[in-house]
């Protein structure tokens, strides 16, 4: 079970589709079965996306474990959840429908904890050192573990602030003293491994994750899809960190100038932006929205409504920037209290080196370049990696064989066939000569 | 340690859609090294603005990239128009880039500048009418 992404073996058919659409080369497939290389997953669900036996699944947790003989569990909803239903995304409507299906949300302090969370981003853009802009957002789980893999380099240019899906949880505990266990609504296989394997704490604050989509399914199956409800005059500000831009609006709408913010959304965006922020390209923004999801959290494969009906129910909503006086009152106490603090600091996941010294590294270097120049450059995948280049170092890192190449197998038969040709001719000859 | 590993990329003039994959192969080519990724992310600061060079100055040409021990060089060859005053274009902000590539957001007059501060020795041999060759040096430690 590696990051939030589950292979159902049995539904696997061996087919390259996924190992071609993993942005970083994650997976393989062996002996006809998907495999996920788990330091090099960032839990995006591309290749969710792309299985068309749906043979890889969320790894979300099991509806009735959640249970386990309660009545009623807690539950962290995420803006994504908001916006599955006919009704205007808002908390208020969710209750009703959530309670009847046995979760109590613990909605009432989502306003506050992302109201901190873009007052303590604010903040950190405020003191930051210039070198080390612009600051990186933390609120999409995927894209840090893309800079904890590919970009160390931008490590220090993660915003310290946790997810106020996490922290939430935490103030929530605070405010009840309920001990009680929390479910997170997750839109991605990335929210459910901040669950199971979380990043810039010890353990997360929920226990368990469940797609939307679930949630989405057990409230429409109780015949709530057709509710007709009028929409608030206001929305809610926290609902808005569903969309891309969201959290900048958030975040800006604390300062008391202009914010220079990025706001990207997308695989091959999130790349391209973060290759240059590492050229020192974006050195005079200061804060970078980067989602590995296109259009945000709420074109996650783990929702059910469509993205871009998702966004227009986002965008009809009004909402309120300014804060007002006690809203501030309450925030400042909290910020003081530091509960939206990253716990721990956020580590880069080195790849293995292909040697342990660097002259070693070096020979096996070559080595791989010179397999990689005896294969045939199409990346076709027959031999179960992404590239001929992957599978140049699969062999040198001894996952591999050089005849798993379907095109270098042919070539050694036929090699091999014409080897056998000359000995059968030899053969008779000897017999011929025997006879003398 | 035997032989130096050398990496050879041909950089097409005005191709600013593959511009930046050389720089990328430099930087993962150093990480399966284990190389310490400050030094990664020097190289690949210095390759993308040879590469950038090549693209938008020198008319196309070929970069080199070679780890030995101690050291990793980069080699940029072109055989462009050459560098008229090399002191003016060492200075940050100082571009003859035309419009057109300013307006794409490239030429600000900061690539020369930016090699230098990353490497640890910079040579640069230039003649005008024949081209410039260029050679930076950083020290693996």
């Amino acid at each position: 079970m590696a990051h939030g992404i589950r292979v159902l073996e049995d539904s696997c058919r061996g087919c390259v589709n996924c190992i071609k659409s993993c942005p970083t080369e994650a997976m393989r497939v062996i002996h006809g079965r998907a495999h996920i290389i788990e330091e090099l997953c960032i839990a995006c669900g591309e290749c969710l996306r792309n299985c068309r036996h749906r043979a890889l699944q969320l790894a979300e947790d099991p509806w009735e474990g959640i249970f386990n003989n309660k009545d009623t569990v807690a539950l962290m909803v995420d803006p994504s959840l908001c916006t599955q239903f006919l009704w205007p995304p808002n908390t208020d409507f969710l209750i009703g429908p959530l309670r009847d299906i046995g979760l109590e949300p613990i909605s009432g302090v989502n306003s506050e904890a992302f109201d901190l969370a873009a007052l303590a981003v604010s903040r950190a853009i405020e003191s930051a050192d210039s070198k080390d802009m612009p600051l990186i957002s933390t609120y999409c789980p995927a894209v840090v573990r893309l800079v904890q893999i590919r970009f160390p380099e931008l490590l220090k240019h993660l915003v310290p602030v946790e997810s106020p899906l996490e922290f939430g949880i935490d103030l929530w505990r605070i405010r009840t003293q309920q001990k009680e266990s929390v479910v997170l609504a997750a839109s991605c296989p990335a929210r459910i491994a901040m669950v199971h394997d979380p990043v810039g704490r010890e353990v997360s604050s929920a226990e368990w994750a469940v797609s939307v989509a679930r949630l989405a399914k057990e409230i429409r199956s109780r015949g709530y899809a057709k509710a007709e409800i009028k929409a608030p005059a206001e929305g809610e500000r926290w609902v808005q960190w569903g969309m891309l831009g969201g959290e900048t609006l958030h975040v800006a709408s604390f300062m008391n100038r202009d914010l220079n913010a990025i706001a990207v959304s997308g695989i091959r965006n999130v790349f391209d932006l973060l290759q240059e922020v590492e050229l020192g390209l974006h050195a005079e923004v200061e804060f970078v929205e980067a989602r590995i999801c296109d259009t945000g959290c709420i074109g996650g494969i783990g929702n059910a409504e469509s993205r871009f009906l998702s966004q227009r129910k986002i965008r009809s909503q009004k909402v309120r920037w300014d804060k007002t006086a006690s809203e501030i009152e309450v925030l400042e106490k909290l910020y003081r209290a530091r509960i939206w603090e990253l716990q721990r600091t956020i580590e880069p996941i080195n790849r293995l080196p292909l040697g342990e010294e660097i002259s070693q590294a070096m020979e096996k270097l070559k080595e791989m370049n010179a397999v990689y120049a005896e294969l045939p450059h199409i990346d076709c995948g027959a031999c179960g990696r992404p590239s001929c280049r992957a599978m140049a170092e699969d062999i040198i890192r001894g996952r591999g064989e050089v005849e798993d190449c379907i095109f270098k197998l042919r070539k050694r038969i036929s090699g091999l066939a014409e080897e056998l040709l000359l000995l059968s001719r030899r053969l008779v000859h000897t017999v011929v000569e025997d006879k003398h | 340690m035997g032989e130096p590993i050398m990496l050879e990329f041909e950089v097409k003039p005005l191709d600013f859609l593959a511009a930046g994959e050389a720089a990328e192969r430099v930087k993962e080519t150093l990480k399966t090294l284990g190389l310490p990724s400050s030094i990664c992310r020097r190289a690949a600061v210095v390759a993308y603005e040879v590469e950038m060079n090549l693209v938008i100055h020198g008319g196309g040409g070929h970069m080199v990239l070679k780890v030995e021990e101690g050291q990793i060089t980069i080699i940029a060859v072109d055989k462009g128009p050459g560098i008229p005053d090399l002191s003016l274009a060492m200075q940050e902000g100082y571009s003859t880039a035309p419009d057109y590539i300013r307006e794409m957001g490239f030429g600000a007059g900061m690539g020369l500048s930016n090699i230098k501060r990353n490497s640890d020795e910079l040579e640069i041999e230039t003649e005008v009418g024949k081209g410039t060759k260029l050679v930076s040096i950083i020290y693996i430690k």
